[in-house]
């Protein structure tokens, strides 16, 4: 399914204030997501992340100001989002598939009493193809590395054909190749279908060479803007306490979206250019598929 | 064994512990799911306080105990989430509080009471034909919500996040759940006790997550697990002169332990294949 064009943004926070007693956590946050971009947001920990995400899925309400998502209020826009977090974490041995994972994507779309039809569990062969783990879908959720339980939650995600994808520290504790082919393989599927895709990470390097508006939180917003802009300024060095003043030319981004032929086959950079950025789309070994999603 | 089966008391025992058993197998599977062992123990000895204030009060103990039992899960379930205490701190205030309660009630009362060790201990030999039909119809009920939601309370139990992304209703989900547990933690109370209730929300499931290779796997092992050691727990009490809830959780554990050395035994002849490669 591709999304509808929608007028206006996807997320739209207002003077948005939160707290946990008399600890302050969010102050007077103001942000735009504009529909089918790819917006990240960085920021040390207690930077107020997690709880901004919990407060646009409706999970805790703001104390003061406004949130729009889709133009409804967080839970109320009448269609699913769709949520990557970090990992889900289960009971030792409890026995679920991973095709039970990703029917679970399929819940929102069909409300209560209703149990999934033959198409729904359609829909999970193909989303779970279109990450290229339709081959594991028998296989206990729990057995899988961390890169593919994340794709798993990825076409978890996906199956519930949402138009915007909030992720929470998607690729913590990934090596780095596999966080590379996290983000190829979003940034394949946001461009397939126009979603708008949110963000939260700590990987900078990574974010920064995919994402189209960096958004750096620190209770409130301190800066926001194309990656390169964000990046090159004292805002992030100062809110990270991290002594290099130039982290663009730390990270040698490149603009957005270009091309680099830096990278070796097999995602490995040429010696001595360090860990390197990723293009979205990602590279692939030769004769492998590509892993652009096709419409479930 | 024809002799057993024959006596009214034994058919009503089985009739009742079995249902009692398959409900308390099926929330079993999403007790093992949430890490909710806890919160059974604590609404179950929680249980003690609404006895004694429907013996004192001169009304139903299992009614009292049953709203008693709800408003304390529900009063645990509001302060979790909220998020300033956490749900073990909140069930070690409620569960000792509760249970002193109703220690502190009956030793006020000045009298001692035998039909608390009833409470306390179970006593499904001495279901009559009137609670039959009420101890039926909660299980029934408690059953039948389980099924409705089955598939909410498993997204809920995996990713609550997602779930509440997904737009389902969480805190009614949650509430509801929390509701079925205090109920037929009161109506089992009559199986196996106030004292032995939260092992038969837990051994069921840990038996069926032990040899089982899916969800639906582990449900119907749990309740087949329950099953049979409702069946061979009154069997066995009624042979040996044992306290009956005694006789079934201890059947029970025994056959976890036999499902835990199979499931061992399997993993051994058949190693995991190692995972295939995936496409990116």
């Amino acid at each position: 399914m591709t999304c509808p064009p929608r007028e206006g943004p996807a997320i739209q926070v207002e003077g948005l204030w939160f707290s946990y007693g008399n600890r302050s956590v969010l102050e007077g946050v103001s942000l735009e997501v504009p529909t089918a971009s790819f917006v990240a947001l960085i920021g040390p920990n207690g930077a107020g992340k997690s709880t901004l995400l919990r407060l646009l899925l409706g999970i805790v309400k703001p104390q003061r100001g406004k949130i729009s998502i889709l133009g409804r209020p967080p839970g109320q826009q009448g269609q699913p989002i769709g949520y990557v977090p970090q990992k889900i974490q289960l009971p030792k041995g409890f026995p679920l598939s991973v095709r039970d994972v990703v029917l679970m994507g399929r819940y929102g779309n069909l409300g209560l009493f209703r149990r999934p039809s033959r198409l729904d569990k359609i829909r999970v062969e193909e989303a779970l193809e279109s990450v290229g783990m339709a081959s594991l879908a028998a296989r206990r959720y729990q057995d899988l590395s961390g890169g593919q339980q994340q794709r798993v939650l990825i076409a978890r995600a996906m199956v519930g054909d949402p138009c915007l994808l909030i992720l929470d520290e998607p690729t913590a504790g990934l090596d780095p190749a596999a966080r590379a082919r996290f983000y190829a393989q979003v940034c394949d599927l946001q461009r397939a279908r126009g979603l708008t895709l949110f963000c939260a990470s700590h990987d900078v390097e990574d974010v920064a060479h995919h994402a189209q508006i960096l958004i750096l939180l620190d209770r409130t917003v301190r800066a926001s803007g194309h990656p390169r802009e964000v990046l090159k300024g004292r805002v992030v060095p100062d809110v990270y306490h991290f002594p290099s003043p130039h982290l663009h030319d730390v990270y040698h981004l490149p603009s957005p979206h270009l091309h680099t032929d830096s990278e070796q086959p097999g995602g490995q950079p040429h010696p001595g250019e360090g860990a390197g950025p990723k293009r979205p789309g990602g590279h692939r070994n030769p004769g492998e598929e590509s892993g652009t999603a096709s419409d479930p | 064994m024809m002799e057993f089966l024959s006596y009214g008391f034994i058919q009503r025992a089985l009739l009742t512990g079995g249902l009692l058993g398959a409900t308390c197998a099926v929330l079993a599977v999403f007790v093992v799911l949430r890490r909710m062992a806890f919160i059974g123990v604590g609404i179950s000895h929680a249980a003690l306080g609404g006895v004694a204030l429907g013996l004192l009060a001169g009304v139903s103990p299992v009614a009292a105990a049953g709203g008693f039992s709800v408003g304390v899960a529900w009063v645990i379930g509001w302060i979790t989430r909220r998020g300033e205490v956490s749900e073990d701190t909140a069930i070690g205030i409620f569960f000792p509080t509760a249970m002193a309660l109703g220690v502190a009630l009956i030793s006020l009362s000045g009298t001692y009471r035998q039909d608390l060790l009833g409470y306390l201990f179970g006593n499904i030999l001495s279901v009559g034909p009137g609670d039959l039909w009420f101890l039926l119809g909660l299980s029934g009920v408690s059953l039948g919500i389980l099924a409705l939601f089955f598939k909410e309370f498993l997204f809920l139990g995996v990713d609550e996040e997602a779930a509440k992304a997904a737009g389902l209703p969480a805190a009614f989900l949650n509430y509801l759940l929390l509701s079925i547990m205090a109920v037929t933690i009161v109506a089992a109370m009559k199986l196996v006790g106030i004292i032995l209730v939260s092992a038969f929300l837990v051994i069921p499931a840990a038996t069926g997550q032990t040899l089982a290779r899916s969800v639906r796997g582990m449900v119907a092992l749990s309740v087949a697990s329950a099953l049979v050691s409702v069946f061979m727990g009154l069997w066995l009490s009624w042979l040996w002169n044992l306290p009956s809830g005694a006789s079934i959780v201890l059947f029970a554990a025994a056959l976890f332990f036999v499902a835990y050395a199979l499931g061992t035994l399997r993993d051994r002849r058949t190693p995991p294949s190692p995972l295939p490669p995936t496409r990116s």
